[in-house]
């Protein structure tokens, strides 16, 4: 058998002043922002070939962003307790910024759009505010927890709402015209991690208590459960591959990624393939879009690719620091990565055109 | 469960826990060590928002949320808030050098304290340096009775006596003597307008077994001086023979595991049998750890000594359970 080709031969990468918090892509793979610790934001349009720093270093962390479905926002909130725009104009054009939007619920680190709409879901406290991109305010009704809100995760089809406390996970459905009482189930502590599955319905939610909640289809009431876990489970991702049953799940918890399949529809049909490699906190997990090629990030200074298998293609290094944030471009060809002392990298994979993936776009820009 | 962690105390962060109880002079003290030139970079959580009055961007805003982990026992509660800011807070550690928690006036230290030990991410990254507790010279006596303040009293390792330019030597002398009598083992320092020397309250290390001791030897003489009948007290035993540490384990294990929730600190330096190294422990609720420290020095008296503080606490039964460890 032929030595698999090597995925990354090049990269690309940059600089900021404090740790990397987050990275995201917006919709057409156009544009990437990055932020920092330090409440740096950096604005990457590749179309145009130029970057601009949209905040500096002000010793105030940023802690999640991220670019609006249709691309005409992009969104960043943090330490100060407030909501950051832009507008985008397309490539080209200078985001402008909108007039911060403060909330007065202290340090907000989880905030999400809408798969393809334009309310984006901010966690405040012990609420989920809405800001309505369309009308550019935000809505009256708000999601209310018992607890402060840890993580948020959007329906694949823009519908549904999940959010998680110490204790509950409650769903919302914001958009339906009759507003119908959110769908709460208790849990033993609090979620740390939610996801929707791509496709079939399911919630997973990773737990402080070392457990991994998940929801075969929403509105049961009884999750399965799956504990034992060498540490608090802290990042999800699932796979968007189809499969016969549900699609993979990545589980990161401690220094361990565990790889969970559904192998038929009981509760017993989970099966989980631990992927021993990393030797510190993994901080970030992320499937190649449309691509069974698994990403983990690690404060070991490494990121490893994993096949639709389980097996390393690829490890990639950290230069020294550790790895904070993963994220893949909507095309799945090209990855980013954040470091806990600034570095920022990029890296193109070398994917045979053809390859099992959806279309890709094309990857101007990069060199 | 232990208070260890994998990694090294000197790779990991101090941490000052701040109490007192309303009105006692924690702002002050604050706006003291954030002014002041000692040449730390200090990052301070404040749950009562606003009252700091200086405009620094290492001054964090917290909403106190209590996480149970366990049936909701005292000895598993952590502080959710905390582990969530510090979390955040800990990707610019290289920014600061000390970490400072202050309490609202209300609060329990205990579950603040076991955050530290028990969150497995708080725990590597961050050691307790020390709780401080305010005492208002003042109003203290008005206040005695409630709750908190005995907690805030027995879960210090610093208590500073402030006010103290408002109130006359022998008032102050009874009430120093009635803090004593429920927490013989803390540093006392005495303030006015919270001006203690910084050195005094950060960088104390007195969750670092080697350095957990600083027992009064006045008090330990002294240990019948009960004049009052407070919720909270402390008994404190010296024993001159060597103890069995087998014995000795036992008997705290099962000590903790049946008057956990009472018992709110014990600290200990042990004269083994045997062994020419001084044994140390320590404990916050259910929270015990121990270890071999230094060798004997020549001429060093060898003797336990040993400090429980507690609510209700049974003082002939802990005696007689103490005394039947002796070697």
């Amino acid at each position: 058998m032929p030595a698999p080709a090597t995925l990354v031969s090049e990269r690309l990468c940059g600089e900021l002043q404090q740790a990397i918090t987050t990275l995201s892509w917006s919709r057409d793979g156009e544009f990437l922002a990055i932020a920092s610790a330090g409440g740096e934001l950096l604005f990457l349009d590749f179309r145009a070939g130029f970057e601009e720093l949209l905040q500096g270093d002000r010793d105030v962390s940023l802690d999640s962003i991220g670019f609006s479905a249709d691309g005409q926002f992009l969104m960043a909130v943090g330490q100060a307790g407030e909501l950051l725009l832009w507008e985008l104009g397309g490539s080209g054009i200078r985001p402008m910024a909108l007039e911060p939007l403060p909330l007065g619920a202290g340090w907000l680190d989880a905030a999400l759009w809408q798969p393809d709409g334009l309310l984006l879901a901010v966690a405040a406290g012990r609420q989920v505010r809405l800001w309505d991109g369309a009308k550019r305010q935000w809505r009256p009704d708000t999601l209310s927890l018992p607890g402060s809100v840890q993580a948020l995760s959007w329906s694949p089809d823009g519908l549904q709402l999940a959010a998680s406390c110490h204790k509950e996970v409650a769903i919302w459905r914001p958009t339906t015209p009759l507003a119908d009482e959110p769908w709460r189930a208790p849990t033993g502590s609090a979620g740390l991690a939610l996801a929707f599955s791509p496709m079939g319905g399911l919630l997973a939610s990773g737990q402080m208590d070392r457990s991994l909640l998940l929801w075969p289809a929403v509105g049961h009431v009884r999750p399965w459960q799956f504990s034992g876990f060498p540490a608090k489970v802290r990042a999800l991702a699932w796979s968007d591959q189809s499969s016969r049953f549900a699609p993979p799940l990545a589980v990161a918890s401690g220094d361990s990624v565990v790889l969970w399949r559904q192998q038929d529809k009981s509760s017993q049909g989970w099966k989980p393939e631990p992927l021993i490699w990393h030797q510190k906190r993994v901080t970030a997990l992320a499937f190649a879009p449309g691509r069974p090629l698994l990403a983990s990030a690690s404060a070991d200074g490494t990121v490893g690719l994993w096949d639709g298998r389980g097996r390393l293609r690829q490890p990639l290094e950290g230069e020294g620091q550790g790895f904070n944030a993963l994220a893949w471009r909507p095309d799945g060809r090209h990855l980013a990565a954040g470091g806990d002392q600034g570095r920022w990298w990029l890296w193109p994979m070398n994917i045979p055109q053809g390859s099992a993936g959806r279309a890709p776009t094309s990857g101007k820009g990069f060199r | 469960m232990t208070f260890s962690s994998a990694v090294p105390a000197s790779e990991r962060l101090p941490v000052t826990v701040l109490t007192g109880y309303l009105g006692a002079g924690k702002t002050t003290l604050l706006n003291r060590i954030l002014t002041h030139e000692h040449g730390l970079k200090v990052a301070v959580i404040v749950n009562e928002f606003g009252e700091v009055g200086i405009d620094n961007q290492l001054v964090i805003d917290a909403d106190e949320e209590i996480f149970e982990m366990n049936n909701g026992c005292i000895c598993c509660t952590v502080r959710g808030d905390l582990i969530r800011i510090i979390g955040n807070l800990m990707k610019r550690r290289d920014r600061f050098d000390h970490l400072i928690i202050e309490t609202t006036g209300l609060a329990d230290p205990a579950p603040v304290i076991q955050t530290f030990f028990v969150d497995e991410d708080l725990r590597d990254e961050l050691r307790l340096d020390a709780v401080v507790t305010l005492v208002d010279l003042h109003h203290v006596e008005q206040h005695w009775e409630a709750e908190e303040v005995q907690e805030q009293l027995a879960f210090a390792d610093v208590l500073v006596l402030n006010k103290t330019d408002l109130v006359d030597p022998s008032s102050r002398q009874a009430i120093e003597q009635r803090v004593r009598a429920i927490n013989p083992m803390a540093r006392l320092l005495t303030s006015s307008n919270a001006d203690v020397p910084i050195d005094q309250i950060l960088g104390v290390g007195a969750f670092e077994l080697e350095r957990a001791l600083s027992l009064d030897p006045g008090f330990l003489v002294d240990e019948h001086a009960h004049e009052h009948d407070d919720a909270v007290s402390s008994v404190a035993f010296v024993e001159e023979r060597p103890m069995d540490l087998e014995r000795l384990s036992k008997w705290l294990s099962d000590l903790v595991a049946e008057r956990g929730p009472d018992l709110f600190r014990m600290k200990g330096l042990i004269q083994l049998a045997g062994k020419d190294q001084r044994y140390v422990l320590q404990s916050v609720h259910m929270l015990i750890d121990g270890d071999f420290d230094r060798s004997w020095k020549t001429g060093e008296r060898r003797r336990t000594e040993f400090v429980i503080i507690g609510r209700d606490l049974d003082t002939e039964a802990l005696r007689s359970g103490f005394l039947a460890c002796v070697a």
